[in-house]
This record gives C-alpha cells, sequence and structure tokens, in this order.
C-alpha cells in the first residue's frame, strides 16, 4: 500500500513545536526546583519595573496604573535600543554587536509601520544578507526526486479556502517528471542559524547554507520576511527555495498561484543565489525567533510558580496560538508576530484557570468525584 | 511520599497513554496534532463548566444530589462536544481528502481514519487524568502521604491514580467508537458512549460513602474493560471487512 499522506502532514508545524515544548518542560522543571518557597527578599529593580515597585498595601487601581506605566517605560527602552540596533547595522557596525546580543536579553519590537525592525528586515533584504539575530528554523529535508513536502501545509489551507469544492486539477507534466521515483524521506532538520559569520566555527556548516549549529543561548528577533506590509514584530517567516516547482505549482491552483506570485520572484531569487542551481534540499522552513521562546517559556515559568493546572492550561494556550500562527502564516505568506495570539491566549487562560477551574476540579477530585 | 512515589503515581494515571503516544502517535505528526487539539478542547469545556458552576461553589459534600446534577450536566456538555469534535474532523477530512487528490496520493485509510479517532481519544483521556489527577499530585512529592476518611485503606493519590486511568480508558476508546458511530449511523454506538460515559461519572459518587470506593473502583474498571471489548470488536469487524473487500 502505498504510504498514506498521514505519515507526512504536519512535519514542520511538529518541527517547531516540539523544541518550543522541550524549553517550556526545562523552564518549568527549574522554576519546581528552583523555588518551593515564597521569595522574601526585595523585589529587584530591573527595566521591567523602573516606575513602580509593587507593594501589597497599594490598591487594585495603583498597581493596575503601576503595571501599565511600567510596561510603556519597558517598550519605549527595548524601541530605542532596537533603533540603535537599526542604527549599527546601517553602518556596518554590527561585528561587536553579535557578541554583545548572546548575551543580552531580547529584542522587542514597536508596533509602528515605520517601525525599527522593519527597518532592519528591509535593509538585511536589501543587501540579501541573514538579520544580524539568533532565530530558530525547523525545515524538512527531501530527496532531490521529490520535492513536495515543505509546502503542504499552504496546499492544504489553500485548498481549504476555496470554496471546498474537490476537483482533480491537471498536473503540468515537468512537475510529474521531478517526481519519479517518489520516496519521500523527511527528517525535520533542527538547526539555529546565525547571522553569517565565517569566523564563528562552533558548529558544522552545512553544504550550500550559511547556517550553523549554535547553542541556544541569548535571544534575538525573528526572519525574513518576504513582504513588507506589516510593521510589527517579524519573527515567524516561511522561506522557500524551490525555485522551479514554484513555476509548475502555479498551475495548479489559481489561489496558491497569486499568493505566491507577490513573493516568489524574492524567493526564487533567494533562492537562487543561495545554492546556484536546484539544490538537493529542497528547504521552506519556519523560523521561529528565540525571543518567542524565551516569552513562551517566561509565562510557563510564572504559571509554574502557581500550580500546575495553570502550567497545563498555559501550555496548551500557547500551543494553539502557536498552531494558529502558523497556520495563518501559511495561508498570508507573510512573515508574522508569533507572540500576540500566544500570549494572550496563554494570560487569558491563565486566568481563567485560577479563577474558576481550580476550585470546580479541586473540590471534585479531593472528593473522588471524577467524570 | 517522595519523589519516586509522585513519578509512580504520575505514570500509574498516564503510563498506558504515554506508551500508546510514543508507539503510535509520535510518529505521525498530524496525531500529535489531534491530541493537542482535542486536549485543548476538554480544556475548555472544563473551564465552561467551572464557569457555569463558580456561583454554586463550594458544595455542600453533606448531601450527593448537586455533585450527582455536576456529573450530569458535565457529561451532557461533553458529549455534545464530543458530536461538534466529530462535525469539525468530518470537515478536516473533507479537507485532507482534497489535499491527498492534490499531491496525487491516496485518500485517508480507515485506518487513518480510526488513528485520527484514537488521537483525539487519547487527548481526551490525557487531558482528564493530567487535571483531575496530576494536579492533585504535587503534595505527593512531598515527604508524606494523604489518607481520606471515605477511603482509608489505600492513600488517597493511589485511589485518584487508579482512577484516573480508568477514565484515561474510557476516553481514549469511546472516541474510537462514538467516531465510528457517528460515521457509520450505528444507532448503538452512538448511545453506547454517552451512557458510558454516564455510567462511569455516576459510579464515582459511590466514592462519598465510606468504604465506597472499593465497590466504585472495580464497577469502573468493569465499565473500562466493556469499552475496550467493545472497541476491539468493532474495529476488528470494520479490519476484516475492509481486507474482504480488498
Amino acid at each position: 500500500m502505498e504510504s498514506s499522506i498521514l505519515e507526512s502532514i504536519g512535519v514542520e508545524i511538529i518541527g517547531v513545536m516540539s523544541p518550543v515544548s522541550i524549553c517550556m518542560l526545562l523552564v518549568v522543571l527549574i522554576v519546581y526546583s528552583l523555588c518551593p518557597a515564597t521569595d522574601s527578599a526585595p523585589p529587584i529593580r530591573s527595566a521591567a519595573n523602573l516606575v513602580y515597585l509593587e507593594v501589597p498595601t497599594d490598591s487594585t487601581v495603583q498597581k493596575l496604573e503601576g503595571a501599565l506605566l511600567n510596561a510603556l517605560v519597558f517598550v519605549i527602552i527595548i524601541a530605542v535600543v532596537t533603533f540603535l540596533l537599526v542604527l549599527l547595522y546601517y553602518y556596518n557596525w554590527t561585528g561587536f554587536l553579535k557578541n554583545y546580543m548572546r548575551f543580552s536579553a531580547f529584542f522587542v519590537l514597536v508596533l509602528a509601520p515605520a517601525g525599527p525592525l522593519k527597518l532592519l528586515v528591509e535593509l538585511s533584504q536589501s543587501r540579501d544578507e541573514e538579520l544580524p539575530a539568533l532565530i530558530y528554523e525547523a525545515r524538512p529535508t527531501v530527496l532531490a526526486n521529490s520535492r513536495h513536502q515543505g509546502r503542504s501545509l499552504e496546499l492544504l489551507f489553500g485548498a481549504a479556502s476555496q470554496s471546498g469544492s474537490v476537483e482533480m486539477q491537471p498536473v503540468s507534466g515537468n512537475h510529474i517528471g521531478t517526481r519519479e521515483g517518489g520516496e519521500q524521506n523527511v527528517h525535520p532538520e533542527v538547526i539555529v542559524s546565525e547571522s553569517t559569520n565565517p569566523g564563528n566555527l562552533e558548529g558544522l556548516l552545512r553544504q550550500g547554507d550559511e547556517v550553523e549549529r549554535s547553542p541556544l543561548v541569548g535571544g534575538g528577533l525573528g526572519g525574513r520576511s518576504s513582504s513588507s506590509s506589516v510593521g510589527s514584530e517579524y519573527s515567524v517567516v516561511v522561506g522557500s527555495r524551490d525555485a522551479p516547482e514554484i513555476v509548475a505549482d502555479e498551475e495548479r491552483s489559481p489561489l496558491v498561484e497569486s499568493r505566491r506570485r507577490g513573493s516568489g520572484n524574492e524567493s526564487a531569487e533567494r533562492g537562487m543565489d543561495d545554492d546556484g542551481s536546484e539544490s538537493e534540499l529542497a528547504s521552506s522552513g519556519i523560523k521561529l525567533g528565540l525571543g518567542d521562546f524565551i516569552f513562551y517559556s517566561v509565562l510557563v515559568g510564572r504559571a509554574a510558580m502557581y500550580d500546575l493546572m495553570t502550567v497545563y492550561a498555559c501550555y496548551l494556550a500557547i500551543i494553539s496560538g502557536l498552531g494558529c500562527t502558523l497556520i495563518l502564516l501559511s495561508v498570508c505568506r507573510q512573515a508574522l508576530p508569533a507572540l500576540p495570539i500566544s500570549i494572550a491566549l496563554g494570560v487569558v487562560f491563565y486566568f481563567l484557570t485560577r479563577l474558576l477551574m481550580e476550585p470546580f476540579v479541586v473540590g471534585t477530585a479531593t472528593n473522588l468525584l471524577m467524570f | 511520599m517522595t519523589v519516586a512515589a509522585g513519578i509512580g503515581y504520575a505514570l500509574l494515571a498516564l503510563g498506558p497513554s504515554l506508551a500508546l503516544f510514543v508507539t503510535v502517535i509520535s510518529k505521525k505528526p498530524f496525531l500529535i496534532l489531534t491530541v493537542l487539539s482535542s486536549t485543548l478542547l476538554w480544556l475548555v469545556s472544563l473551564i465552561v463548566l467551572s464557569g457555569f458552576w463558580r456561583p454554586f461553589l463550594p458544595l455542600n459534600s453533606a448531601a450527593s444530589w448537586p455533585f450527582a446534577v455536576l456529573i450530569i450536566t458535565s457529561v451532557a456538555f461533553q458529549e455534545g462536544l464530543r458530536l461538534l469534535f466529530w462535525k469539525v474532523y468530518k470537515r478536516l477530512e473533507d479537507m485532507l481528502d482534497a489535499f491527498a487528490d492534490r499531491v496525487s496520493k491516496p485518500r485517508l485509510y480507515p485506518t487513518d481514519k480510526m488513528l485520527i479517532a484514537l488521537a483525539g481519544g487519547l487527548g481526551h483521556g490525557a487531558a482528564h487524568a493530567v487535571f483531575f489527577c496530576l494536579s492533585v499530585l504535587t503534595p505527593a512529592f512531598g515527604p508524606a502521604t494523604f489518607f481520606t476518611d471515605q477511603c482509608s485503606q489505600i492513600p488517597f493519590f493511589l485511589v485518584s491514580s487508579i482512577i484516573a486511568l480508568a477514565f484515561a480508558t474510557i476516553h481514549t476508546f469511546s472516541m474510537v467508537i462514538a467516531f465510528n458511530g457517528y460515521s457509520e449511523g450505528n444507532k448503538v454506538d452512538q448511545l453506547f458512549v454517552p451512557v458510558v460515559h454516564l455510567v462511569a461519572g455516576m459510579v464515582t459518587l459511590i466514592n462519598f460513602t465510606t468504604g465506597g470506593c472499593s465497590i466504585g473502583i472495580p464497577i469502573l474498571y468493569i465499565i473500562a474493560i466493556l469499552t475496550l471489548l467493545h472497541c476491539g470488536k468493532m474495529v476488528w469487524g470494520k479490519l476484516t471487512e475492509n481486507q474482504i473487500r480488498l
């Protein structure tokens, strides 16, 4: 029997979700082992609470105002730092900055269309270089004779966003040619790609790529964008390098083609530049900024300080937010911020679980009443 | 009692689910996604139920009829959500078949459909075990243990894990039965699942009486084994009928 599609759908999503899950699990274990008792030391003043330090005797309104003020100041600080980074990149002074960024915390973006990260991304695109950042990339590797894996997600949801009719569409000739012999082996490769720096030989260099394995240290901002109309955080992007296949697939479904036309030329060029001719490793990987990992883990760690139930609820909320973002990504084909949906869902679920679900479930479970 | 005991209780509740996950589900990424989404659905159903019941809590634990109402409403809501889950799955199945046609691969086999149903059930079962058992298990990692009055022969955590294991089994396999029943229009299967769920929920009410858990838990396990057998029979029938057709 031929292998069914169930073997291969969703590889990229799982390729991104499993490291996120592992990271969260590590953070939860660390939190459980390090803070069993409540913290009695006075809270240290950091960038996150420059303006207002929470005191238990303040009223709720005061605390809320203080929190908002803290958040505003924090965003301003981060915006200033990111603009500084853009300036340095513009004048090609980012050499020392790479080392600094390995130990720096993270870069959060401003939501304005003229925001600094948008400029950064555009500059890096115009120079056709990698961003000076740490990003995480999950890329399925496929053998040369079958290159369909990477974009199964877009095809799947491209099919769905049409009016639902199931028709056999004519397959173009050269496409059949490239798929003969077709055993597909998909190995989701997990690599951390860093900005191109021949001096950094910490890891392996992959053939035809400028990526290296390096430890997941420090934070960074997101990957490339294939269009520049979204002005917020560019942390998740789908890059596509199998240029010849794009042409063939444009005949398959009009919806996929029209979406691809905007981004196809750019990625086609990039594909040609990077690999020369048709690559052996057809790659359309998903990239996730390491700052996103950090924020997800921070939220789950905070939930871990309360209870295991909140941990599980926040984990599910974040993972489902990430899944929604990835699906949206394959539909929109633009760089998307990975944080909003996940963090919003995570916070909502945390409070719902803590306020609503816990009395209910603990009340029934301690009475050995289950359903 | 210790970390070892805590891990032991957790594995007691989740061990078979974990084994199922590692051997069957982790090989296919789509099934992992199904597990995650069905767990999320169960979580959302719990949140909605607790939002509904929040004004009435804490219930007076002397009388047991409020708990019966609680269980009946919860089971009814969750079975309704199961139907919704199936409808979403039908749409997804059409999308997957369309995708299979696009990439010139065969459509979903019946075994694939049953695997997806199994993954959905596993999500439900794992969510049940985590929320009802693991969340109260945190004290078990400490130096002592705890006994309740109603069930004083074995530690509370052990009872909780055993019940969670039974329920995880019931949830996992009743999803397979339910999906098969809905897709074939088999009324027996369609009724079997809610009835079993309700009976299992009501049986836990017996745990309120002193010494009740020595009656309630064996009945629960009989129900779980019954679900397993019914599911096995149904799957066997489906597999053999497909082979005869092929």
